[in-house]
């Protein structure tokens, strides 16, 4: 387990002093994913580094199961930051090593005799289905590959902790999916504690237990991936399962965004409101997914025949969240969109969504 | 006509004499140039790497020592070696008690040689991924562990490149040093060739020397290209 308990980071520059980090309190339970996600300069980096003990933080701690390893210094860093297995962004592998020298280092700079590492060294690989890859130099490897090394390399020291450190970015969809999927794998194996940051939402959402949306260098939202997409007001939960709605139809009154509540939700539910309520429905977006044992699930519908409120509490009968946020109307949409965008930057807009939605 | 002619030839030395005086010369010059790398290699790599990791980003940041480290490198590389050469006379005197021949020599070589080597070390060093640092780190290795094998091993290649190009400069500091009689192939080009109008011993003098440097330039390239990893 991991604590992260007011860590503060600032830097001195030429103009004074900037604070990166403003009190981030963070509990990462043994055997769950967690994911930090955020903007560009919102502090991710920062606080990567500072989890990795690669910088220490100006106040706060971090407990690795009750060891406060922030305040520790020379020898004693050396050996208890072997906890914490790091993965970097671009794999980080040294160019003139193999493969298997690599994945080695970590054991050989603790001493490991050689027949140790060399078993050691192939279970890793094997584990990461690079074994024939052994002998090979990085510069051989694609992206995926080197980033699988790159996982055999932190898991040499059988570390507590693993954290991936935008392990994923400027991998290809195919590649991304197997490293998430190789990093649940051994946290349900080995029981570790993962903490994943990254800046592409939507493609934690199958192996993230909670995510943590750092910006401005605060925690801004934090909770179970399910909840977090059950809340329509969730600004994380709307990232996390996006919807590219169409627009409201004519002919229909207003729209509403529904969120599936964790929890049972009635499958049939837009048939059920039809019928129920003898209002038209319309699906203008949406994504339904399984979710471990749960299903995630956001839509945006255009109704017509009722008053919004009466529609919401129905919704809700069948087990869906709706935006409490006032219902978009027809009406209003166009007003707005006349008042804020010249009309030739409309059609645009609407020759573009329609595309997306060919697509 | 024909006396005066061979009157002028006489001044040169005969082409089939000429092995007999260059041999002894390339000798010295090649151990004036192996002596000064090894010091050169050892001072100046320690150097390249303490500059390296003094940074603010290296290993170690101490930004008054890098300070410190930088200045007296700018000051050994800012001086032209015939200057550095007669300026350090008395230094050359006490450490080798001599001012001519090859101990004379290799001691204002070694001055102007490690700081230009410190900063090629510096450069190649710099060339490296930031990130093979936090490698090192963060899979628990020490200090000594990670210069030798994140940092020198990782940059082998480059290292190579320094040091061709050290030695060559080398090989023509050894000829300026010839004229303080150090000795080697530049003594032989200035007391046969410049002051006794020696043609031949001239031309033979610039033919090894390109020779060597295209050689030694070769060579260089080739071990630099092997280390490299696909």
């Amino acid at each position: 387990m991991i604590e992260i308990r007011d860590l503060h980071k600032s830097y001195s520059t030429g103009h004074g002093t900037v604070e990166v980090l403003k009190g981030i309190d963070l509990t990462i339970e043994q055997g769950t994913i967690t994911a930090v996600v955020g903007p560009s300069g919102a502090g991710k980096t920062t606080l990567s580094h500072c989890i990795s003990l690669l910088e220490k933080p100006t106040s706060g701690q971090v407990l690795v199961d009750g060891r406060d390893l922030s305040a520790l210094s020379g020898h004693a860093l050396r050996s208890e930051r072997r906890a914490i297995g790091t993965i970097f962004q671009h794999s980080a592998l040294l160019r003139r090593m193999t493969v298997a020298e690599n994945v080695a280092l970590p054991l050989r700079n603790l001493g490991v005799v050689h027949r140790q590492m060399e078993d050691r060294v192939a279970e890793l690989l094997e584990r990461v289905g690079l074994l024939h890859k052994a002998s090979a130099y990085p510069g051989q490897l694609s992206g995926g590959q080197k980033q699988r090394v790159g996982i055999a390399r932190a898991l040499a020291l059988r570390p507590r902790i693993l954290l991936s450190d935008e392990s994923t970015s400027g991998l290809d969809p195919e590649s991304t999916q197997q490293i998430l999927d190789l990093l649940d794998d051994v946290r349900t194996e080995l029981g570790l504690s993962v903490i994943l940051i990254t800046h592409e939402m939507d493609v934690v959402r199958h192996v993230a237990n909670h995510v943590a949306v750092l910006s401005g260098g605060r925690v801004s939202e934090y909770g179970p991936i399910g909840a977090l997409v059950a809340d329509p007001a969730s600004g994380a939960g709307r990232q996390l399962l996006p919807v590219r709605a169409l627009p409201l139809p004519a002919g229909f009154d207003y729209a509403l965004s529904v969120s599936y509540r964790h929890g049972p939700v009635d499958p049939e539910w837009m048939t059920r409101l039809s019928t129920g309520l003898d209002v038209r429905v319309a699906l203008l977006g949406g994504s339904v997914e399984a979710h471990g044992d749960s299903v995630l699930g956001r839509a945006e519908i255009g109704v017509a025949g009722r008053p919004a409120a009466e529609v919401r509490a129905y919704l809700e009968r069948l087990g869906l969240v709706p935006d409490r946020r006032a219902a978009v109307s027809s009406a209003a949409t166009v007003h707005t969109r006349a008042a804020t965008a010249p009309p030739s930057d409309d059609a645009e807009h609407e020759a573009d969504q329609k595309i997306e939605v060919r697509a | 006509m024909k006396p005066a002619e061979t009157a002028a030839v006489g001044l040169d030395t005969p082409w089939a004499d000429l092995p007999a005086l260059l041999l002894p010369a390339y000798g010295e010059t090649w151990a004036m140039v192996g002596i000064v790398m090894a010091l050169v290699i050892l001072v100046g790599g320690a150097t390249g790497v303490l500059l390296y990791n003094t940074d603010s980003r290296g290993l170690f940041p101490r930004p008054r020592l890098h300070g410190v480290v930088s200045w007296l490198v700018n000051m050994g590389r800012s001086l032209p070696f015939l200057v550095l050469m007669a300026a350090i006379i008395p230094l050359t005197k006490w450490v080798t008690g001599t001012t001519i021949g090859i101990a004379a020599a290799v001691v204002p070589m070694t001055l102007a040689g490690i700081p230009f080597f410190a900063r090629l070390v510096q450069n190649a060093l710099n060339d490296l991924p930031r990130e093979n640092m936090a490698v090192g780190l963060v899979t628990g290795s020490s200090t000594g562990q990670i210069i030798r094998q994140t940092q020198l091993r990782e940059a082998l290649p480059g290292l190579t490149s320094a040091i061709t190009l050290n030695t060559i400069s080398m090989i023509e500091y050894s000829a300026i040093a010839g004229t303080i009689g150090a000795g080697g192939i530049g003594y032989l080009a200035v007391t046969y060739g410049y002051q006794r109008f020696d043609t031949h011993v001239m031309a033979a003098t610039i033919v090894v020397l390109i020779i060597t440097v295209q050689l030694v330039q070769f060579a260089g390239d080739r071990i630099s290209r092997a280390l490299l990893r696909p």
